[in-house]
């Protein structure tokens, strides 16, 4: 198991190597710099410019110089707000976007399990075509739709929450319950139709029909032999589930306007801000690649079937 | 050697009944036929797609027609935009009354519209003071003052007499031959001396003038793609691209800028004449017909009344028809979702085959690299490639292919796995049939199942990815249309125009329904026994 988890550990250094290739020399490639404002500079002052931020040196230097910053953790100045930098930027908004992140994931799991696994118990009656019709919304309405609708009928109609802000700039919790519930709707969908799937292919084995015949109750059954097995699909959906809740709080972002770090995302790619793109995709993949670490070793430490060598 | 042909034998069973055989096409047909919903999607999707693909040919206003005069009308089946525009100014009208004291209102109710105003939400102060005006303008409690009832007249005089006149064809008839020749089919020289005589200009100045036109539009298409240059560097580039297009490419492009210009002054023409016919009541509108233009020139030209418009589902921030932006908004979406995912499907085919069948080291490396693909957050790659390099239809579209077509190869990879040491494989290939032949006539066509089932269902969410960068305004750009970027349009000001978000959400979500019912019912069609899997 040791070797296992080194092993994983080694295996993320080459992803984000490619990661940080990737997205610097896409920027680098791109038709225009970062200071081309409608207003032409004079030359000397561009040249200044770039010397300040080393754009003048050949583009390997660059990249070296830029691959040693970042594994001391320094990301860069950011181009358009030159009085901070893109560590401070991401400072002041990751907070915002983990919460967000983390509650809708919670919300997904608690709601999608539960109702998962209600439909598998009540399989074929109205409790079950509910919830899987549910399900089915979840899946078919994309997340800028819902986003929007939920702000207008419950936000601006209905008024029970406010239409936009965040905890931290005085909305209070009511202001996380919309951003939060969009954002996990369709991981809900997923989660439901995963475990109602999973619980009902549980259901139909041995171990559980013998469980049966030894007179357990429904309840035990249910919650200590079934779940238990049925839970690891669950797990190993997580990683692809947490890849989209990044993708997807960039829209719930912007929709709420909701001072997280997808909101600073769109903003500069919008202003050719190369370095904050660079360092919010870097931050973005190491959230990603750390989370898929522990759902691995996770589903490792569930399933006694799997032997890693 | 009759090994090569088809035996048709008819094969009965103890009863002599004849037993036909069943494919497995054949039998997944017959069980999704029995699936309701999934028939249902599929009716859907075929309706949807026919739209799509027919968009052109139906009786529906053009999707970039800007029509100032028509901004923010909301849906109505029953009146016209003519009627629309009345109403809203008389809404204006009443209002500003109510503000200034004019129309008397009970106390409850002032208190109510000032909330309202306070709460930002004007929509409900229009409407309320537009039916109290009408009531108490028919009671005689309350009447118009001059300057309002000369507001009221210019619009209704301008309702009935404005007209929008479409110049279909210019044609110039030669006068010694009297034969009819299309303007926009002749070469620029002669294009250039019919426009000469319009103008009563010599040809010369026209190629000048023509000239610098052109050049300031190339600078500016570049000033768009490639910010910050120098002037001179500009001028440079503006050569370069000049000697890029050629003689034959500037003169198309001199001869388009022309004919614009020929049609332009054609309509003016026309308007001028239909002036005087519009308040005749026998001319019926629209009407198509042909005027001469002057100078052996005649136009066809369509002209309707501008204010008879009707949109069923309202009009977007430039007066454009919602309804029209939905078709070909979808029309865009389904194109991509469609072409996207078939990119996608044939690029992951292809390297998944390859993979599974050679093996080895080639195996090994490819899904390496789609293991460190799949651990990227790739949504974010491709908007970053869509800021940096432009965003366009056929970016957008090239940078989701590129990043989906993962899970399809790794599919494919597997079945290939599976199907290579099969005893047809290998009697394939000792009749010393080639890798290629095997991989594309045998290993291919026997997986394509289980890619038609994750081709449907990868197509609502190509469409999904699709619109998600539309929405965020990195997809497609105005005048074109995607339903994301419908949907994005009509979020900031949804309180007070919310029928731009419903309408094209609506159709987006019917689409996507439809779609992942046709899916599932074909996923559990082609393989029963995932019935009840994911």
């Amino acid at each position: 198991m040791t070797k296992y988890i080194i092993r994983r550990l080694l295996g993320i250094i080459p992803t984000l190597f490619i990661i940080v290739t990737l997205s610097f020399f896409i920027v680098r490639i791109a038709p225009g710099g970062p200071f081309d404002g409608e207003r032409a500079l004079p030359e000397v002052v561009k040249r200044n410019i770039e010397a300040k931020y080393h754009l003048d040196e050949p583009v390997i230097q660059q990249y070296g110089r830029y691959l040693f910053d970042v594994l001391r953790g320094d990301l860069g100045p950011s181009y358009k707000y030159k009085d901070h930098d893109v560590n401070y930027f991401i400072a002041a908004s990751l907070p915002n976007s983990i919460v967000l992140g983390l509650i809708s994931m919670m919300l997904a799991l608690v709601f999608g399990i539960s109702a998962g696994v209600i439909a598998a118990v009540k399989q074929n009656t109205w409790v079950d075509y509910t919830a899987m019709a549910l399900a089915i919304v979840g899946i078919s309405i994309p997340l800028f739709v819902i986003s929007p609708i939920m702000q207008y009928v419950f936000a601006m109609k209905l008024k029970w929450f406010p239409t936009s802000g965040w905890f931290t700039s005085g909305g209070g919790w009511r202001s996380v319950v919309l951003p939060a519930i969009a954002l996990s709707f369709s991981y809900f969908a997923d989660v439901a139709r995963l475990t109602r799937s999973s619980m009902l292919e549980t259901l139909r084995s041995d171990y559980i029909r013998t469980a049966k015949a030894k007179g357990m109750r429904n309840s035990t059954i249910i919650f200590k032999h079934t779940m238990k097995g049925a839970m690891l699909p669950i797990v190993s959906y997580l990683g692809p589930a947490f890849a989209g809740i990044l993708t997807g709080s960039v829209v719930v972002e912007q929709v709420f306007r909701v001072p997280g770090l997808g909101k600073f995302f769109v903003q500069s790619s919008f202003n050719r801000d190369y370095t904050l793109i660079i360092g919010v995709v870097i931050v973005y993949s190491v959230i990603l690649v750390i989370m898929n670490f522990i759902v691995d070793i996770v589903y490792a430490q569930l399933d006694p079937r799997i032997t890693y060598k | 050697m009759n090994i090569f042909k088809k035996k048709v034998t008819v094969a009965t069973n103890e009863f002599n009944q004849v037993v036909v055989g069943n494919s497995l096409t054949k039998d997944a047909w017959r069980r999704l036929k029995k699936n309701k919903m999934a028939v249902i999607g599929m009716v859907v999707v075929i309706f949807y797609s026919l739209i799509a693909a027919f968009a052109g040919l139906l009786p529906i206003y053009p999707y970039d027609e800007i029509i100032l005069d028509h901004q923010h009308l909301p849906p109505s089946l029953t009146k016209n935009a003519g009627e629309l525009m009345r109403v809203k100014k008389m809404e204006d009208l009443y209002a500003k009354a109510w503000r200034a004291g004019r129309l008397v209102v009970t106390e409850e109710q002032d208190a109510q519209l000032k909330q309202w105003v306070k709460d930002n939400q004007n929509n409900k102060v229009w409407e309320f003071c537009y039916a109290e005006g009408e009531a108490q303008r028919a009671a005689g409690t309350f009447a118009f003052n001059s300057s309002e009832q000369r507001t009221i007249d210019r619009l209704e005089e301008k309702i009935a007499t404005e007209l929008q006149v479409t110049v279909k064809h210019v044609y110039w008839t030669n006068p010694e031959t009297s034969k009819r020749y299309d303007v926009q089919k002749m070469d620029y020289k002669e294009m250039l001396e019919l426009y000469a005589k319009m103008f009563n200009v010599s040809p010369q100045a026209v190629e000048e003038q023509t000239e610098m036109e052109i050049r300031a539009q190339l600078l500016n298409s570049i000033k768009a793609t490639a910010p910050d240059f120098t002037d001179e560097e500009y001028a440079g580039m503006v050569e370069d691209e000049l000697k890029k297009l050629g003689e034959k490419g500037y003169d198309s492009l001199a001869s388009q800028n022309i004919y614009g210009k020929i049609v332009t002054q054609s309509r003016r023409v026309v308007e001028q004449e239909l002036k005087t016919i519009v308040s005749d009541t026998d001319t019926k509108f629209p009407l198509k017909e042909t005027f001469g233009v002057g100078n052996d020139m005649t136009a066809q030209v369509e002209a309707s009344k501008k204010h008879e418009r009707r949109y069923f589902l309202g009009t977007d921030y430039s007066g454009r028809d919602m309804l029209s932006r939905i078709i070909y908004g979808g029309q865009v979406s389904i194109a991509i979702g469609f072409v996207g995912t078939l990119t996608s499907v044939l690029i992951g085919i292809v390297l998944g085959a390859i993979a599974g069948y050679v093996g080895g080291k080639t195996d090994y490396f490819l899904m390496r690299f789609v293991d460190i693909m799949y651990g990227l957050p790739y949504m974010l790659l491709v908007i970053i490639c869509m800021a940096v390099f432009g965003r366009n239809i056929l970016n957008l579209f090239f940078a989701l292919a590129l990043v989906s077509w993962l899970t399809i190869a790794r599919m494919v990879r597997g079945q290939i796995m599976s199907l290579k040491n099969q005893e047809f494989v290998e009697a394939a290939r000792s009749m010393g049939a080639s890798t290629g032949r095997i991989i594309f006539k045998h290993l291919v066509p026997n997986s394509l199942s289980v890619i038609i089932v994750y081709s449907t269902l990868r197509i609502p969410a190509f469409i999904m990815q699709e619109s998600f960068l539309s929405f965020l305004g990195l997809g497609v750009q105005a005048p074109y249309a995607s339903w994301g970027s419908l949907v994005g349009d009509a979020v900031a000001s949804m309180t007070l125009y919310p029928w731009k978000l419903f309408f094209p959400a609506l159709a987006m979500i019917i689409f996507l329904f439809a779609m992942n019912f046709l899916g599932d019912g074909l996923r559990d069609a082609f393989d029963p026994q995932s019935k009840n899997q994911l």
